[in-house]
């Protein structure tokens, strides 16, 4: 089997529906319906969603849910362990992201990891393997793709911890005492600059300067990405970004698939793969990435049981569209009458509040 | 007959902009962590922009510097700084755990001396030499130079918060006492006034130890025994640094470990 079958038949192995090149944008209704159609995925039980990834799991060898905790076995992590448990009955983030990254295993989809894992064990090989034959392999995989898979989550939690820091002068008396939140931001800051600090030390024993090269791009995208999420229109209080679907498709990728694609072209790269696989590697990993975010979106609108309540992020892809469609003022029009009517409530801290409900890990 | 390499190699610029850039990056991170108003005589990221915006600016110079770094080429180097920024990291967590033990004390405040401040210097200039010769000889000169002068600089910075007054510095004076940390001056005095102990325990963290401590600092020889502590290591910087053949450079060098030692600022 080509190389080209096996990676188009990844998405499937992992739940999704069909290639995910074709699940690409062009604002229309035709590709609403097109993503729309993953709502048969997306309403499976969570049980066959954990059945694909186990199986996942056991084509990569081990099971990758605690990968980025794992180089964590040190002094400091028992050190932020003790600081963090400090934060119970507080109200910082950090409390909340360290909880998911730890007890709630169903939100610890280490995807990213995977991805990388299996894309490595696809690829297999490549034509240059006489320059990796000093590498150890192990099923299928080298362990320097092993690593970069690790280097991955652990870039990804480090800015996790790091989007949970809060600004101080923003915070109201309902948030608690401010030194609750100034020593949560202390342990989140460090514990994000460990992560990231083992993450540069595991790229630099790759001994491979392209690879550094992509991961620490990745990492400036990411941080990008990141910004622009916490940025809201503060100059016009509007509580919506008055972007339209093509920058919305900017910002996500620098959120959400720069890092993705990038790790998949440098576990190619790491194989000694060529400039076509590599491109491959990073098209695959982006269009994942970007539509995972995408289904994550439109949950809120496909659920069978939408309560009055169900939180929806203001930015989301299916709200961006709606704004792109009707325009922004009558966009505006409809939020005022919503606001007016009493039926729009939206959470104080928000993005960042609202943003936490729909973000898997 | 060679011809002596005089320039300055561009990859050996882009260290020097990337140790920049990564001690940039720690101090817009630490001053979120220790909540600082002020930073060489302005106002830091965090008062203007939020802890949220500074530590993503942090990230994002780390990111601007490791790209840089791989674009050198060289698996070395890239090694070696990395090395850095670990540990810059644990250098901080040192910084948050104590010693119990008045001897592990001054060793463990040499150690996170060493690796908040020295380990940068030291490393880079430890790359430069990679880049420059081949002769590991030199790179171990390089590195010894780079240790000694930067802890040297970091025990002046630490007697300065002592003996400035708050127009000089571009930080208040007595920050550290404030923040709970027991500096060289501190541990020196608490040798001549075990009362200090106590208070060094609990990080001069009641009402009036910051006081109390400082003036137990004045009193004693604390500031004195940590500037000479500061000149043997730049002697010992310019011992290294004397091992390299005569050149203006090395003069320069030589010149830079006695400004540390009497800069006022």
């Amino acid at each position: 089997m080509s190389l080209r079958q096996r990676l188009f038949r990844l998405p499937r192995y992992l739940g999704a529906s069909g290639s995910p090149r074709r699940l690409w944008w062009s604002p229309s209704l035709d590709t609403i319906s097109l993503v729309g159609s993953w709502r048969g995925q997306s309403s499976r039980s969570p049980a066959h969603w954990n059945q694909v990834v186990s199986e996942a799991e056991k084509i990569v060898g081990y099971p990758t849910s605690f990968m980025s905790l794992r180089c964590l076995l040190s002094d400091e992590l028992s050190n932020i362990a003790m600081q963090v448990r400090k934060l119970v009955g507080t109200q910082h983030p950090l409390l909340t992201t360290a909880r998911g990254l730890v007890y709630d295993s169903r939100h610890n989809l280490q995807l990213r990891g995977l991805v990388v894992l299996l894309i490595s064990k696809a690829a297999g090989p490549s034509s240059m393997k006489a320059s990796c034959q000093n590498y150890d392999m192990v099923s299928g995989i080298y362990s320097c793709q092993r690593s970069l898979a690790e280097i991955t989550e652990l870039i990804h939690t480090a800015l996790l911890v790091h989007r949970g820091i809060v600004n101080l002068n923003e915070l109201q008396s309902s948030d608690g005492p401010l030194k609750d939140m100034q020593f949560g931001n202390k342990i989140a800051i460090l514990s994000g600059d460990f992560l990231l600090a083992n993450a540069c030390n595991g790229l630099a024993l790759l001994q491979n300067t392209k690879v550094v090269e992509l991961l620490a791009s990745a990492l400036m995208d990411l941080v990008q990405g990141v910004y622009h999420e916490n940025s809201t229109s503060a100059k016009e209080n509007y509580i919506t970004d008055d972007i339209g679907i093509s920058t919305w498709k900017e910002q996500t990728f620098l959120s959400h698939g720069a890092l993705l694609a990038k790790s998949c072209q440098a576990a190619m790269e790491l194989a000694k793969h060529g400039a076509e696989v590599q491109d491959m590697a990073f098209q695959y990993g982006k269009h994942m990435a970007m539509s995972h975010k995408i289904n994550s979106d439109l949950q809120p609108f496909i659920k069978e049981k939408t309560s009055d309540s169900t939180t929806f992020h203001l930015n989301s892809a299916p709200v961006v569209l709606h704004q792109e469609f009707l325009g922004r003022d009558l966009w505006i029009k409809q939020i005022g009458e919503a606001q007016e009517k009493g039926r729009l409530d939206y959470a104080k801290d928000w993005p960042q509040g609202v943003f936490e409900v729909l973000e898997d890990s | 007959m060679r011809t002596l390499e005089r320039d300055v190699q561009a990859s050996q610029r882009s260290i020097a902009l990337i140790a920049e850039m990564i001690h940039t990056a720690s101090l817009v991170h630490d001053d979120v962590i220790d909540d600082a108003r002020s930073r060489r005589g302005k106002h830091t990221v965090n008062k203007i922009w939020g802890e949220k915006k500074a530590v993503l600016a942090g990230d994002l110079i780390l990111s601007a510097a490791s790209i840089a770094l791989a674009r050198i080429g060289n698996t070395t180097v890239i090694s070696i700084l990395t090395q850095v920024i670990e540990d810059l990291v644990r250098g901080e967590f040192l910084q948050l755990g104590s010693k119990e033990n008045e001897n592990e004390r001054f060793a463990h405040y040499l150690e996170k001396t060493f690796k908040k401040t020295a380990s940068l210097i030291a490393n880079s200039c430890k790359a430069v030499s990679v880049l420059g010769c081949p002769d590991p000889v030199v790179h171990e000169i390089a590195y010894q130079y780079g240790k000694n002068v930067g802890i040297a600089f970091q025990l002046i910075d630490d007697v300065l918060d002592f003996t400035s007054c708050s127009d000089q510095m571009g930080k208040p004076t007595s920050a550290d006492l404030k923040l709970g940390l027991a500096t060289g001056p501190v541990l020196f005095a608490c040798q001549q006034f075990p009362e200090m102990n106590a208070m060094i325990m609990r990080r001069f963290s009641l009402p009036g130890d910051v006081d109390r401590a400082r003036q137990y600092v004045l009193q004693s020889d604390g500031v004195q025994q940590t500037t000479y502590l500061a000149q043997r290591y730049c002697h010992e910087a310019v011992r290294e640094i004397s091992k390299l053949r005569p050149s203006p450079e090395r003069d320069a060098l030589i010149q830079l470990s006695e400004i540390v030692l009497t800069r006022d600022k």
